[in-house]
């Protein structure tokens, strides 16, 4: 039993404790640093007699700034805004696309999943010149619909692409038992398989809030006027005046801009992970 | 409250003769207003900066500006409260963005694209030739700012005109010389340094060697794709060496020369003797710092170093770098000493649907008083279009700022002996003089980057 | 459209018989599948559809923004980027990018993902904060790595010299073969989360009672893996590796923070060589240069989805 146990105790330091402590260092390193340079006084930044990394004062001007000179609070609340927007808009339309190309046989229908694919092959870069022309044909610019209506466009065929795996994992006789009962397809929908199916729409729904929570390009160039603009975009338009950066208070955006999000993720996690499974193990 | 502040700063004025550089430090310590400040240099016999009223059909429109975001914080500020003063004044509804410098373009670029965005843009040297289809026609006001001015000088109309055309009114730009610390300099054995900056690029590398090697203190000169430092020294080195993109014809190559050949085989010795040799990968920023952190003896820079390292109230305030920093042009080679050189401007789109607002905003902003107000803000940082302002105190008080005001007198466009045009916009958009050095330097090989930089102009010339 | 009308919500539809009711589903079925498409197509066509056809056809004109003149040049545009040194060294550039660093997460978010299967204290945690990466806007991570990468201020560069290990600063980024690595390291840190997570979702599948089996009939931790585990995980880790190479071939925000292409246009991908070049108002050139991007990237995906799909 002794060897047993020394050999499980051995076997957790190589396959948990060592590797999660190498997995810390390389993924929450440059998150250190940013954290270390937004508590830093400027004076430190530049002085090189002393470790860079270690903090020998600790202030809070950087996060100060960002609150008394810019418009951080608006900023973040656009981006909610536009995040949530864009992200409802495409899981709705995921997932009656996602149960359509997963559960309908009819003629056309991989080459319209096909397609969908497809549009994520578009880089943005080329999109954002003759989007723009949309936007202002449809009055849109410099409001929030500007970003709703165009982040789905990258939304959608990962979400749907997910969704349409998920829907596959749920078995079809639950499905036409009900139909039996004398449900309509909606009503089939809604009460059998979208419960069944709600882990998969809530890992769909993190990818999605991820993507648009990071999105510059289209925030740069479509809403970024006045209050009306997203952390990412104005962070970088208030603090990068030239060539000079304010470097504490663009890692003190990065580190607001990050941490609640992964806390609120963190309540997620778990039934993101379980949701996940049902999808992609499938798909 | 402003006005007690005001009353205070107007007694204080009178009472201690101040200039009106330092009655505009001190509004700006005591937080006054646009229309306060101009009150108070009203009343301490310096020329304000009032908004005028301007015709009543303007009343209730709306403008809104484009504009880069300024490395002087106060300039920025004041340009706001200027803009919006003067909205309040006509009553229209004026909203400015300040963004980023490499976000200008793709802005405009997509605005021009949609036919819809601001109505006013700020546009870098060459741009206005990007646009000149989208841009009103403003060579009636271009005259009567230009008398404002006291005459353009060259290196602006050869920037910002499109043509002989004026399709933006021209406010100006950075220049850069070399900042170095003369203590560093002296220990590498220069005498008075202060005053006795190398005077070609030959005695620079041999007395950066000894920076470099002796003293710890290499030179430092960004050359990765970057649009302000990297093409800042590139181009003045290209001319002083004999070389230029094209001919005066616009068209006929004039780039591979003997002379040059020679310049770049002796850059690339120069580079790894004298310089920071990460400098290839330095964006515009990064001398900036590095200077400021005592890691370099000198680099070619705008006046934001120094300014910044003077600068009580800032972030970076480093007396004792300040008081060690001289400027000197950049140094000269066979063919001469060079600068380039390009005016920034002010450009009205034609989409616009408020064109008239438009004008009349630039015609007071350009007009004497609002403009001096924001030159002055800047610090000296911003080179004005014309002579008429260049003895303002922010130019001539601070002797060490001497050279800046300077460097028109030897500067030529991008682009040069040709326009400044759409071509020569597309060289420096792809970095391609730039490239030639970095190539050089990584390849030791200086006939090569030059070849392959001849051929990449001729692609973009011969097009 | 008749078809459609009599599917309205709420309207039962009651089979009368079994013969009928699978007939009628397979007929109602294409009508309702595009009742049920058609959200996300009209967002898709009008958004997407139009400026990616006008992509297409911009590429192959002259044109230039803000400019009314423009020729038909049919594949010129395509045709002298095969001339362009610069274009050529993109191309390889894109590949050393996508190549050098989707091995990387695909290994390293799998580790990740078996390390955070297992039960451990705070394990929930553990699994949000090393997504972190992920979350945090990259316009700003972009730039921590500026100033992680600086040639003279560099922390890092800083604590070697200090241990001694190296006697000057690292020249991350003003070397070719450095700033390439640098780059892909940023993108590492970025897309490993990514990984880490999806593939840990598909191990939640993975039954214990068969590993365990396993473990008793005396099979190796790597005989298991590959036994039990990875038939489990080899679509979701295939699916997230799709989506992966096409995040890593349209890079453009990274590069674009760090080193614009440079030095000496050794870092430029796809992306930011087609920015560059919109720049100057070149947007035929610059939607030439985006949609040599696609057939590469659609072939890369066939090819996946196919695997996918074999033996689904």
């Amino acid at each position: 039993m002794a060897m047993v146990g020394s050999n499980a105790k051995r076997n957790r330091w190589l396959g948990l404790y060592i590797p999660l402590s190498m997995f810390m260092v390389f993924l929450l390193f440059p998150f250190y640093w940013m954290l270390i340079v937004s508590l830093k006084p400027n004076s430190e930044l530049l002085d090189t007699s002393v470790n860079p990394f270690l903090l020998f004062s600790v202030t809070l001007d950087h996060y100060a700034y960002l609150f008394t000179d810019t418009d951080f609070v608006r900023y973040t609340i656009n981006t909610f805004v536009v995040t949530i927007g864009s992200t409802a808009l495409a899981l709705v339309t995921s997932i009656f696309a996602g149960y359509a190309l997963g559960r309908f046989r009819f003629r056309g229908g991989t080459l319209m999943g096909a397609l969908i694919f497809l549009c994520y092959l578009v880089p943005p870069t080329l999109l954002f010149i003759p989007l723009s022309q949309i936007v202002a044909d449809l009055g849109l610019y410099n409001s929030y619909w500007s970003l709703i209506l165009t982040y789905p466009t990258f939304l959608i065929p990962f979400a749907s692409w997910l969704l349409m795996g998920y829907f596959r994992t749920i078995a079809i006789d639950l499905e036409h038992a009900a139909l039996v009962d004398g449900a309509t397809r909606l009503q089939a929908m809604r009460h059998v398989v979208l419960p069944l199916a709600m882990p998969g729409i809530l890992s769909a729904g993190i990818f999605c809030f991820t993507l648009g929570w990071n999105e510059f390009l289209y925030a740069l160039v479509f809403m970024s006027s006045g209050e009306m603009k997203t952390v990412p975009v104005g962070v970088v338009t208030d603090l990068i005046r030239a060539d000079v950066y304010f470097w504490g208070s663009l890692m003190a955006a990065g580190i607001l801009g990050s941490v609640p999000v992964a806390v609120a993720y963190s309540f997620f996690v778990d039934n993101y992970i379980s949701g996940m499974t049902a999808g992609a193990t499938k798909g | 409250m402003t006005k007690d502040r005001s009353a205070q700063l107007i007694a204080e004025a009178n009472a201690m003769k101040y200039s009106r550089r330092t009655v505009m430090k001190r509004a700006s310590a005591l937080g006054l207003s646009a229309p306060a400040l101009a009150g108070v240099l009203g009343a301490t016999g310096h020329v304000s900066a009032a908004p005028n009223r301007a015709p009543a059909f303007l009343q209730g429109g709306s403008l809104n500006m484009l504009m880069s975001t300024a490395f002087v914080p106060a300039a920025q500020d004041l340009f706001q409260e200027q803009a919006t003063a003067w909205g309040e004044e006509n009553s229209v509804d004026v909203t400015v963005d300040f963004i980023n410098w490499p976000d200008l373009q793709p802005r405009t670029t997509s605005a021009v694209q949609a036919g819809a965005g601001p109505d006013i843009v700020e546009l870098w040297d060459t741009i206005p030739y990007l646009f000149s289809e989208s841009l009103v026609d403003l060579t009636d006001l271009a005259a009567t700012t230009e008398e404002v001015q006291g005459g353009y000088y060259d290196w602006v109309t050869n920037t910002a005109s499109v043509d002989g055309q004026w399709k933006s009114i021209p406010h100006g730009n950075s220049a850069s010389v070399v900042a170095y610390r003369a203590s560093y300099f002296e220990e590498a054995g220069i005498q008075d340094a202060a005053n006795n900056f190398p005077e070609t690029w030959e005695e620079l590398f041999a007395v950066g060697k000894i920076l470099k090697e002796e003293v710890g203190k290499p030179l430092g000169q960004a050359l990765g794709q970057s649009l302000g430092d990297p093409p800042g020294f590139a181009y003045p080195y290209m001319w002083a060496f004999g070389s230029m993109e094209v001919e005066e014809d616009g068209e006929t190559l004039a780039f591979d020369t003997d002379s040059f050949r020679e310049g770049l085989e002796m850059f690339i010795q120069g580079w790894t003797d004298a310089f920071d040799e990460t400098g290839l990968g330095w964006d515009d920023s990064t001398n900036n710092s590095a200077y400021l952190s005592d890691q370099i003896s000198a680099t070619q820079n705008g006046t934001s170093i120094y300014i910044a390292a003077t600068d009580e109230d800032g972030e970076n305030y480093q007396p004792e770098i300040a008081e060690d920093t001289f400027h000197a042009p950049l140094p000269a080679g066979p063919s001469g000493r060079f600068a380039t050189l390009g005016s920034r401007s002010i450009g009205v789109m034609s989409y616009s649907e408020n064109q008239e607002e438009a004008l009349a905003f630039l015609e007071w902003w350009f007009s004497a008083e609002p403009f001096q107000t924001w030159l002055e803000t800047y610090q000296g940082y911003i080179l004005p279009p014309g002579p008429t302002f260049t003895d303002l105190g922010v130019f001539t008080e601070d002797p060490k700022l001497a050279p800046y005001i300077e460097v028109p007198s030897i500067a030529r466009n991008k682009g040069w002996a040709g326009p400044a045009n759409l071509k020569a916009a597309q060289v420096s958009s792809q970095y391609v003089i730039v490239n030639t050095f970095a190539n050089a330097v990584q390849s030791g090989d200086a006939g090569a980057a030059i070849d392959e930089a001849a051929a990449h102009l001729q692609r973009i010339y011969g097009r | 459209m008749s078809i459609i009308t009599t599917e309205q919500p709420g309207q039962p539809v009651v089979p009368h018989t079994r013969e009928n009711f699978f007939v009628r589903l397979v007929r109602r079925e294409s009508s309702l599948a595009w009742l049920f498409l058609a959200p996300a197509l009209i967002i898709l066509v009008v958004f997407m559809a139009y400026p990616f056809g006008y992509g297409i056809y911009i590429s192959t004109t002259d044109a230039m923004v803000g400019f009314a003149g423009k020729n038909f040049v049919w594949l010129e545009n395509y045709q002298r980027l095969l001339d362009d040194p610069i274009f050529r060294k993109t191309v390889r550039n894109t590949f050393i990018y996508g190549f050098g660093t989707v091995p990387f997460k695909l290994v390293l978010g799998l580790a990740l993902a078996l390390v955070l299967n297992q039960t451990f204290r705070f394990s929930r945690v553990f699994r949000a904060f090393l997504l972190l990466p992920w979350i945090v806007p990259t316009a700003i991570s972009s730039l921590a790595f500026l100033m992680l990468y600086n040639g003279v201020l560099s922390p890092v560069s800083w604590v070697l010299v200090d241990w001694g290990i190296i006697s000057d600063n690292i020249n991350f980024l003003g070397d070719p073969v450095n700033a390439i690595v640098s780059l892909c390291v940023a993108n590492i840190w970025r897309g490993v989360p990514f990984f880490g997570i999806s593939i840990l979702a598909g191990l939640q599948a993975v039954p214990d009672e068969l590993n365990e089996a396993a473990a008793l009939d005396g099979a190796s931790v790597w005989q298991r893996f590959w036994a039990v585990t990875w038939p489990v995980i080899r679509n979701i880790t295939l699916i997230a590796t799709l989506f992966s190479i096409i995040w890593t071939f349209a890079d453009f925000q990274l590069i674009y923070v760090l080193t614009k292409g440079g030095p000496a246009n050794s870092t430029h991908v796809f992306g930011t060589y087609s920015y560059q070049t919109l720049g100057q108002t070149f947007i035929g050139d610059a939607a030439a240069i985006s949609l040599y991007m696609f057939p590469i990237l659609a072939v890369l995906a066939v090819m996946l989805l196919r695997y996918v799909r074999h033996d689904d």
